[in-house]
């Protein structure tokens, strides 16, 4: 660091660089705004995706139910639109006035990609009113195709503007190495910055949590129409819709910690001490809370299935494997959450008996909780099957054969990932860190051909009654509503690690936050303003929900015959 | 539908709370920014080892490796039987006194990488001012030894990444300015690193045929800009081999250590 920050801190300390906001101060102004339009912009984000894959269910498995599912959601879109468009023009023009050189700076970088980003927009939103007001026009044939298309080019232009947003975001973390702060920025080419160590990781990572949150948001929208249906064939549609919700969400949740360790990964990369801060520094009781919340997740999302079972005629024969299931989850979350390495003074060391718990210490290193994070991984694709399973008999000649070496399968995952986990005890980090590689690995494989023959060994199955779709007692849907309240607040966390990491630092060690709330706050202000923006992010969706209902009559469908209800997937 | 609604509100708030207090009730630790020194000619130790202790604890981010024994060696307490740093640090390096040697693994702590541990720690020059880094030497130093750093160690006004070695900055400096190549890569700690025949580490290129590989340009730039070519293999260590040679080192050193370097084929 040179004479070049000296420069540019004078030229932020001088008069205009920076400007307080009145009460809440410039930190909470923008940190409000962003959080709240991030959140938006994940719905808007998820939800297509999740609406476009509905209606191709619909189109190509023909069934209606899929494609008013989906037309159901677009409408929430319109509105939640706005709603984005709204709060990323109030993050601008905070940032703008409050933090007007440091905008000066980005802006020099990446004024091209921001008019793309508009221009990006704008098209994103008209392709928006045209799929959803062209809906029932392009019903039917090919039109049906045209407007599947349309869907498609939705979620195109969508994933392209978060991926130039993210490219200013990760610019601030993980700046390439050969810019220093007397680089000036207009000179650094556009391409050069975007294609930061941090951008395609958190691309995907984002890909895949918006999936999350749109399911979640979902669920708990199903969950609330559900409680306030008034006819049995109303409760049955939103029960539906709300299993649909959390599979979806629980299923893309299972694959984030595999994009979380690759960004992870890219972040020791790029600055080993930027990944210490993270992992170990001030932020490792983060780790702790996250651990807790993707606990109460699993068992959120296991629990609501367990619950499920109870209206599908047959399940009764699974009932005795959940509390086995919940001691894997529940022992998982405990490994998961055990700290380790964690910053304390000398008079907490001596009360834990050295740096590390003598006897919980070596269930807190990664060995012991990649181990526990992928049987609970296990654990939960487990209970899917189970629910898949509960109302079938399988018919074809090999079905006892196939579950046979299902389990073997189950079992021999489990046993790598065990061996791995044991084995990561005994050998050096770099080793270690390789051996969550063959886990995942484990994991996946068993997930994809467990699936794959089941999907096999169901061909002609024989029914053992009717999914009983609306019979869920209501304590059922306030787990989704657990579910989407603590996949908004993990958002809002992740989201508070990823930006703290930068600590003092606009861009990382290029330019230095010099207002009064440049040091990073400990996660009791943190967890204070994450409940904050989650709690006005809720209401605007409730009330665009309500909105929503005001609108339009919902579009729930006459009953199903029972015995063909299909889970999804079939 | 009101009882409804207000159970529904009821768990939302409910569960935001329950987050919020667990949040508030672990320890809050907050991230500091690191506050700028201004320690004139006539500061005394004690003034320097209370402000090195505030570094140490709180912004400059030390405790979240060292201390712990697994990440970094334990400075402030016994470390394998030596004592904590000040007892042991005019041990460390052969013709190094305590002074020198905590000052350039702060500055370069890729020189002298404790057996048993990864060269994980950054360059503290990058982040800290002058006036910081001495006072972080006289504190590690009155853990177990005798603080030497004085007033005139300390550059007058300099911000962070201006720091000045020891006895002052500036080319030449590395190997007080020999220009013979292994003193130079001695001096400079490429050995922290790379290896040479049979000397040196093994986490960044080899470079005992490295003439072979490399034209003398390429050695040059390797030198002046680490960054601008990652050796394959190596990518994940890009960013941290230290950029700072090109104003280290005079003309001369540069050139006798690239044909030093061209000539190892």
């Amino acid at each position: 660091m040179t004479d070049g920050l000296l420069v540019l801190q004078v030229a932020a300390d001088t008069t205009g660089a920076y400007r307080d906001f009145p009460v809440i101060g410039s930190r909470a102004a923008i940190w409000i705004a962003a959080e709240i339009h991030l959140m938006f912009a994940a719905f808007v984000l998820g939800v297509p995706i999740f609406a476009v894959v509905a209606e191709a269910i619909g189109i190509f498995g023909k069934d209606q139910r899929y494609d008013r599912l989906a037309k159901e959601f677009t409408r929430l879109l319109l509105i939640a639109y706005s709603a984005t468009a709204i709060w990323g023009a109030v993050l601008v023009f905070l940032l703008s006035t409050l933090y007007s050189k440091f905008w000066a700076y980005l802006t020099a970088i990446f004024g091209a990609s921001m008019w793309a980003y508009v221009a990006l927009f704008f098209v994103e939103s008209f392709t928006l009113y045209l799929y959803y007001y062209g809906w029932d026009r392009w019903k039917y044939g090919r039109s049906k195709l045209v407007h599947l298309g349309l869907g498609i080019l939705l979620n195109i232009w969508g994933t392209t503007v978060m991926f130039i947003a993210d490219s200013w975001l990760t610019y601030m973390m993980t700046p390439p190495r050969d810019i220093t702060p007397q680089t000036a920025p207009t000179s650094i080419k556009l391409w050069h910055a975007i294609l930061n160590h941090t951008w395609m990781p958190i691309n995907i990572h984002r890909l895949i949590g918006n999936v999350v949150f749109g399911g979640a948001i979902v669920g708990a929208y199903a969950s609330y129409r559900f409680l306030a249906a008034r006819t049995d064939e109303e409760r049955a549609h939103y029960d539906w819709m709300g299993y649909v919700g959390n599979f979806i969400a629980i299923s893309a949740l299972i694959v984030l910690p595999f994009a979380g360790y690759w960004l992870g990964r890219e972040i020791y990369q790029y600055d080993q001490s930027m990944g210490i801060t993270m992992m170990g520094g001030f932020m490792s009781w983060l780790w702790v809370i996250q651990a807790f919340l993707i606990a109460v997740l699993f068992l959120a999302g296991n629990y609501y299935l367990w619950v499920g079972m109870g209206r599908i005629p047959g399940a009764e024969r699974f009932r005795p494997y959940t509390k086995w299931l919940l001691v894997v989850l529940v022992l998982g979350a405990l490994v998961w959450g055990t700290p380790h390495t964690m910053i304390a003074d000398s008079r907490e060391l001596a009360a834990m008996g050295g740096s590390h718990h003598p006897l919980l210490g070596a269930l807190g290193v990664m060995s012991a909780k990649n181990t526990a994070v992928n049987l609970m991984i296990l654990s939960t694709f487990l209970s899917f099957l189970l629910y898949r399973r509960a109302n079938i008999r399988q018919v074809v000649p090999w079905a006892r054969a196939g579950t046979l070496i299902q389990a073997g399968m189950f079992i021999l995952a489990a046993g790598i990932v065990l061996f791995f986990g044991i084995r990561g005890y005994f050998v050096e980090a770099i080793v270690r860190i390789g051996y969550s590689v063959y886990q995942v690995g484990a994991v996946l494989a068993c997930i994809i051909f467990v699936t794959i023959i089941d999907v096999l060994m169901a061909r002609g199955a024989q029914s053992l009654g009717a999914i009983q779709w609306g019979k869920m007692p209501p304590r059922s849907q306030y787990a989704l509503f657990i579910l989407a309240v603590t996949f908004t607040w993990l958002m809002g966390l992740m989201g508070f690690a990823r930006s703290g990491i930068r600590q003092h630092w606009h861009v990382w060690q290029i330019m230095q936050d010099t207002t009064p709330y440049a040091a990073t706050p400990a996660l009791g202000y943190a967890a204070i303003m994450i409940s904050t923006c989650v709690l006005i992010f809720l209401s605007l969706v409730g009330f665009i929900f309500w909105l929503g209902g005001l609108a339009e009559k919902s579009t729930f469908v006459p009953a199903v015959s029972p015995v063909e209800a299909p889970h999804v997937g079939d | 539908m009101w009882a409804t609604n207000l159970r529904i509100i009821g768990i939302v708030l409910g569960v935001l709370a329950l987050y919020t207090l667990i949040a508030n009730k672990i320890p809050q630790v907050q991230s500091e920014v690191p506050h700028a020194l201004t320690l004139g000619a006539n500061v005394t130790p004690e003034q320097l080892v209370t402000a090195g202790d505030q570094l140490f604890h709180g912004a400059g981010g030390c405790i979240a490796c060292h201390g712990l024994g697994t990440r970094a060696p334990n400075l402030l307490t016994d470390e394998k039987g030596q004592g904590p740093i000040g007892a042991r640090c005019g041990k460390r390096e052969a013709g190094k006194d305590c002074k020198a040697y905590l000052y350039e693994s702060l500055t370069n702590p890729r020189a002298y990488v404790v057996s048993g541990y990864e060269p994980i720690m950054p360059e503290m020059g990058r982040t800290l001012s002058p006036q910081q880094l001495w006072a972080l030497v006289a504190f590690l130093e009155s853990q177990g030894g005798t603080v030497d750093v004085s007033g005139s160690d300390i550059p007058p006004t300099a911000g962070p990444g201006a720091a000045a070695a020891p006895s002052g900055g500036g080319p030449g400096k590395i190997a007080n300015g020999s220009t013979d190549a292994m003193t130079i890569i001695r001096g400079a700690g490429c050995l922290g690193c790379h290896k040479i025949a049979n000397e040196g580490g093994a986490i960044a290129p080899n470079l005992t045929n490295v003439g072979s590989r490399l034209s003398q340009a390429l050695i040059r730039e390797s030198i002046l800009k680490p960054d601008a070519k990652i050796a394959k293999g190596f990518e994940k260590f890009a960013g941290v081999m230290p950029k700072t040679f090109g104003d280290q080192l005079t003309g001369a050193q540069l050139e006798a250590l690239v044909q030093f370097l061209s000539s190892h084929k």
